[in-house]
C-alpha cells in the first residue's frame, strides 16, 4: 500500500509538472500576444518612449532572459505558490487567489453537499421502489441533468426570482449579483445571513441541476447491489428491509460514491466558472474570465494550475480512499487502471 | 470496388434491421429520434423559415419589441406592428423648374440671374396607432448634379397637424461629392442634441407623433446663385418613412431591434453541425487510440494512457476557452478543440473492450490464418467495438452542444455564426433581463435543453439496445 501510495504520489506531480509545462507553452511561447503588448495600452505605436517602456517591462517580468531560464523560474515559482505579479491589478496573483479561492470554495463546497444530500437520499429511496412513478420521475430528472445546461436554470432563475419579482412583488427576492451587499452588515449574524442571501440563487440553481445525475448513479449503484448474494441471504434471515437496504446494501454502495464524490470536485470547481460569471460572484472562476479577456495571464496560468491540480489530487484522492474503505483492493493492484 | 463485401451487406443490413426493431420499441428513443427530426428540419429549412438574415442585425422592430402574437391578451393590446411607407412628395406652387414629384423629385434651377428660389415639396403620412412609436428612422438618397456658381441647401422636416410644431429632421448644404444615401435616425444622439433633446432621456418617436393625425412631412430645398451662369439640378429619390412597432414577428427583437426568430431558427443549424461534426471526430478518435492501444498493447499501449491520464486532469472548460482566446474565436477551431478533448472516455471503453476481444478465438483464427495487425484492427476489431462506439457518439453529440453553448455565452463563440449560446450572451449582457425580455432569454435555452435531450433519450434507448446487460451508466 505504502509503495503504491509513493508511485501514485510520483506520478502525479509529474502530470503536474507537464501540465505546468503546457501552460508555459501556451502562453508564454506560442501565445500571439507578448506579455508587455497586454500590459501597455493597444495601438501603442513605435516611438521611443513605447520602446523604452516595452524594455522596462521586458525587465520587470523577466522577459529579457532566454526561454529556458524563464521556464526553469517558472516551474519553480509554480511549485512554490509564487504567482507572481498580475499585470492589470499589479498585484501579488498568490494573496489575490487566497481570497478568490475561500470565496469559490463557499460557494462550491455549499452547492456540492447540498446536492449530494439531496442526491443520494433521493437515488436510495428510487432505487428500493423500483419501477415505480417515483423510480421513472427519479431517472427522468438525472436524464435531465444530462441536457439542461447549468445557466440556463440559472438565467431562468435570476429572471424569476430576481427581475420579475420585482415587478410582481416591488422589490426583488434575491439579489442579481456579489457575495455581500455593499456595504456588508456589521454584526456577524446578519453578515452571514447577507452571504447566505446572496449565495441562495447560485448554490440553489447548482443543486437543481446536479441532483439528478447523483440520483441516477446511487440508483443504479445499490440497484446493482440488491441483486447480490448476500442480500438474498441476509432477507432470508428474516430481516427488515430498512436493515438490509440501509446497513448492508448502502455500506457497500459507499467506495463508489465516496470516489465519485470526490472526482467530482475539480469538475464542479471549474463548471462554476460560469455561474460566478453570471450571479457576479468574486471566485477564481469569474477571475479567470475576466484575466483572459485583458490577456493577464499571470492569474490565466496560475488559475489553470489551481484547477489541474484540483484535479489530479481529487483523483489521487480517490485512488487512496477507495482503498480505505474497500478492504479487497488495499493489497495494492491498481496500477493497471 | 465498393467498401464492403457482398455477405458484409447483407450482415450489416440484419444487424441494423434487428437494431432499429429494438430501437423502436423504446418510447423515449422515438421520443428523441422526433425531437431531433424538428431541429433537422429548423437546420435544413432555416433560410426559408425565416424572413431576415441573421448576422445582419437589421432593425425591423422597435428594440425589445415583444412577439406579435402576445397581443391577444388585453394588456399587450396597445402594441403597434412597424409600418413602412414610400413618400409621395407632392408640389406646394406651381414652379417651372420643377421636372418631376412623387416618388422622385427633380428640380432644375437655372436662373439666369442672382435670384434666390425656395421650393417645397409636402408628403402626408397618417399615424393611425393609439400610442405614440418609440422610434422611427427614414431612409432617401439625393443627388445634386450640374452643380455651377449655386449655394444650396436641402431640408426635411415634420409638422405636427394639431400643434404645428415642426421637427428639422435633415438639413444639408453644398456637399461633396454633391449627394448621399441619407438615414436618419429617431435614436441617433446627434439629432437629438440638434433638436435639443437628451438622448436616453427623451423618446424622439414619442414627442414627434405624439397622437393619431396627418402629419406633413415637408421636403425644402433652397437655391442661392453666386453668379448670373449658375445652375443646379437636385434628384430626391426613394423616400421611406419606418416606423418602428413594439411587437414583432415569432419571438420579437433584441436591444438593436433585429429578428430574434431568425437567429433562433438559424441557431439550429450551428448547433447541430458543431455537436454532430465535433462528436464523429472525437468518436474517431476515441474508437482509434482504444483499438490500436489495445490491441498493440506494450510501449503504444502505456505511452497513450498515459497522454489520456493527463488530458483527463485538464480543466477542460478553461483550457477550451483560453486555447480559444489565443488561436481566434473560429467555428472550425471550437469544433477542433472539443474533439479533442472529448474522447479519453470512450478510449477507455473500447481499449477494455479490445483486451478481452483480443483473447478470442476468432481473432487468434485470424491471426493464424495470416492476418496481419492492420486487417484484424479494421476489420475484425473495429466492427466489434461499432455498437459501444454508437452509443458514445450519441451521448457525445450533447456535451459537445453545451461546451460550443458555453464558450459562445461567455463570449468566446465565433462572431460570425449565429448560435444560441450567443443570444444568451446578448440577452445577458445587453439588457435582456432589465427589460425583462423572456422572448429573448428563454427560447435559446429551450432549443439547447431541446436538443441535447433528442440526443440523451435517443443515447439511453440506444445504450439499453447495445448493453442490455449493463444498465450502470457513467
Amino acid at each position: 500500500m505504502r509503495g503504491y501510495l509513493v508511485k501514485r504520489i510520483i506520478v502525479s506531480l509529474i502530470i503536474l509538472w507537464i501540465i505546468a509545462s503546457l501552460n508555459f507553452v501556451i502562453f508564454q511561447v506560442v501565445s500571439p500576444v507578448s506579455p508587455e503588448e497586454s500590459i501597455l495600452p493597444p495601438g501603442g505605436g513605435d516611438d521611443a518612449s513605447m520602446r523604452e517602456a516595452r524594455a522596462i517591462l521586458r525587465r520587470l517580468y523577466g522577459l529579457d532572459e532566454p526561454i529556458y531560464i524563464r521556464y526553469a523560474k517558472y516551474v519553480q515559482n509554480m511549485f512554490t505558490w509564487n504567482f507572481g505579479t498580475s499585470f492589470r491589478s499589479m498585484k501579488s496573483v498568490s494573496g489575490e487567489m487566497s481570497w478568490r479561492m475561500s470565496n469559490s470554495i463557499l460557494l462550491l463546497g455549499l452547492a456540492e453537499i447540498a446536492t449530494i444530500l439531496v442526491g443520494i437520499p433521493i437515488g436510495i429511496f428510487a432505487a428500493s421502489r423500483r419501477g415505480t412513478k417515483i423510480d421513472v420521475a427519479t431517472i427522468g430528472a438525472g436524464l435531465l441533468t444530462w441536457g439542461v445546461p447549468t445557466f440556463f436554470i440559472q438565467l431562468l432563475a435570476l429572471l424569476v426570482f430576481a427581475y420579475y419579482s420585482y415587478v410582481w412583488f416591488g422589490f426583488s427576492l434575491f439579489p442579481t449579483r456579489g457575495i455581500y451587499s455593499i456595504p456588508p452588515p456589521a454584526d456577524p449574524v446578519g453578515f452571514v445571513a447577507d452571504v447566505a442571501w446572496h449565495l441562495a440563487l447560485p448554490v440553489g440553481s447548482l443543486v437543481l441541476a446536479g441532483f439528478g445525475s447523483w440520483a441516477l448513479y446511487t440508483r443504479s449503484i445499490l440497484l446493482e447491489t440488491l441483486t447480490q448474494d448476500y442480500i438474498v441471504t441476509a432477507r432470508a434471515k428474516g430481516l427488515d428491509e430498512r436493515t438490509v437496504l440501509y446497513r448492508h446494501a448502502f455500506r457497500a454502495t459507499l467506495p463508489p460514491i465516496v470516489t465519485v464524490v470526490a472526482l467530482a470536485v475539480p469538475g464542479v470547481v471549474t463548471g462554476a466558472m460560469i455561474t460566478e460569471y453570471l450571479f457576479n460572484l468574486p471566485g477564481i472562476g469569474q477571475w479567470y474570465l475576466t484575466a483572459l479577456l485583458s490577456a493577464d495571464y499571470p492569474v490565466v496560468q496560475s488559475v489553470l494550475f489551481i484547477y489541474a491540480m484540483l484535479t489530479i489530487f481529487a483523483n489521487l484522492f480517490a485512488d487512496i480512499i477507495y482503498g480505505v474503505l474497500d478492504p479487497r483492493i488495499r493489497v495494492g493492484q491498481g496500477s493497471g487502471r | 470496388m465498393p467498401i464492403l463485401s457482398k455477405d458484409a451487406r447483407i450482415i450489416w443490413r440484419r444487424r441494423i434491421q434487428g437494431f432499429w426493431e429494438e430501437f423502436s420499441r423504446k418510447k423515449i428513443g422515438i421520443l428523441g429520434l422526433i425531437m431531433l427530426f424538428v431541429f433537422i428540419f429548423m437546420a435544413i429549412f432555416a433560410p426559408w423559415l425565416t424572413p431576415y438574415d441573421p448576422l445582419a442585425q437589421q432593425r425591423v422592430a422597435d428594440g425589445f419589441a415583444m412577439p406579435q402574437w402576445v397581443t391577444v391578451f388585453p394588456q399587450f393590446q396597445n402594441l403597434t406592428n412597424t409600418e413602412s411607407v414610400w413618400f409621395d412628395w407632392s408640389k406646394t406652387t406651381e414652379s417651372p423648374y420643377i421636372i418631376g414629384y412623387g416618388r422622385n423629385v427633380t428640380v432644375t434651377y437655372e436662373p439666369k440671374a442672382t435670384e434666390t428660389f425656395r421650393i417645397k415639396f409636402e408628403s402626408i403620412y397618417t399615424y393611425k396607432a393609439p400610442v405614440p412609436p418609440n422610434s422611427f428612422y427614414l431612409d432617401f438618397s439625393w443627388t445634386a448634379g450640374n452643380v455651377e456658381n449655386m449655394e444650396y441647401s436641402i431640408n426635411l422636416y415634420v409638422i405636427n397637424p394639431r400643434t404645428e410644431k415642426s421637427f428639422l429632421l435633415y438639413y444639408k448644404t453644398n456637399t461633396t461629392p454633391a449627394g448621399e444615401n441619407s438615414h436618419v435616425d429617431s435614436i441617433d444622439p446627434i439629432l437629438m442634441y440638434r433638436l435639443g433633446l437628451s438622448p436616453g432621456v427623451d423618446i424622439l418617436g414619442n414627442i414627434v407623433f405624439p397622437d393619431k393625425g396627418d402629419y406633413r412631412f415637408v421636403l425644402e430645398m433652397f437655391f442661392k446663385p453666386t453668379n448670373p451662369s449658375a445652375r443646379c439640378d437636385i434628384n430626391v429619390r426613394e423616400g421611406q418613412l419606418t416606423v418602428l412597432g413594439t411587437a414583432h414577428g415569432i419571438l420579437g427583437t433584441d436591444n438593436a431591434g433585429a429578428d430574434l426568430w431568425s437567429q433562433l431558427v438559424w441557431g439550429a443549424r450551428v448547433s447541430l453541425m458543431i455537436g454532430l461534426i465535433a462528436a464523429l471526430l472525437s468518436t474517431t478518435i476515441g474508437i482509434t487510440v482504444g483499438v490500436v492501444t489495445g490491441y498493440l498493447g506494450g510501449i503504444v499501449d502505456e505511452a497513450m494512457m498515459r497522454v489520456v491520464d493527463i488530458l483527463l486532469c485538464l480543466p477542460i472548460l478553461p483550457l477550451l476557452l483560453s486555447l480559444v482566446f489565443l488561436f481566434g474565436k473560429n467555428i472550425f477551431y471550437i469544433i477542433l478543440f472539443v474533439a479533442i478533448f472529448g474522447w479519453q472516455g470512450l478510449s477507455r471503453i473500447v481499449r477494455s473492450q479490445v483486451l478481452s476481444l483480443r483473447e478470442s478465438s476468432f481473432i487468434e483464427c485470424a491471426t493464424a490464418s495470416g492476418a496481419s495487425k492492420t486487417y484484424i484492427m479494421t476489420k475484425h476489431l473495429v466492427p466489434n467495438v461499432l455498437p459501444v462506439a454508437f452509443a458514445s457518439l450519441i451521448l457525445a453529440v450533447p456535451s459537445a452542444i453545451l461546451f460550443e453553448a458555453s464558450l459562445s455565452f461567455l463570449g468566446f463563440g465565433d462572431p460570425r455564426a449565429p448560435t444560441w449560446g450567443k443570444i444568451l450572451q446578448m440577452g445577458f449582457g445587453f439588457g435582456g433581463f432589465s427589460h425583462l425580455a423572456w422572448w429573448w432569454i428563454i427560447p435559446p435555452g429551450l432549443c439547447i435543453t431541446l436538443l441535447c435531450l433528442a440526443f440523451v433519450f435517443m443515447g439511453h434507448a440506444i445504450d439499453d439496445v447495445v448493453n442490455p446487460r449493463l444498465r450502470r451508466r457513467r
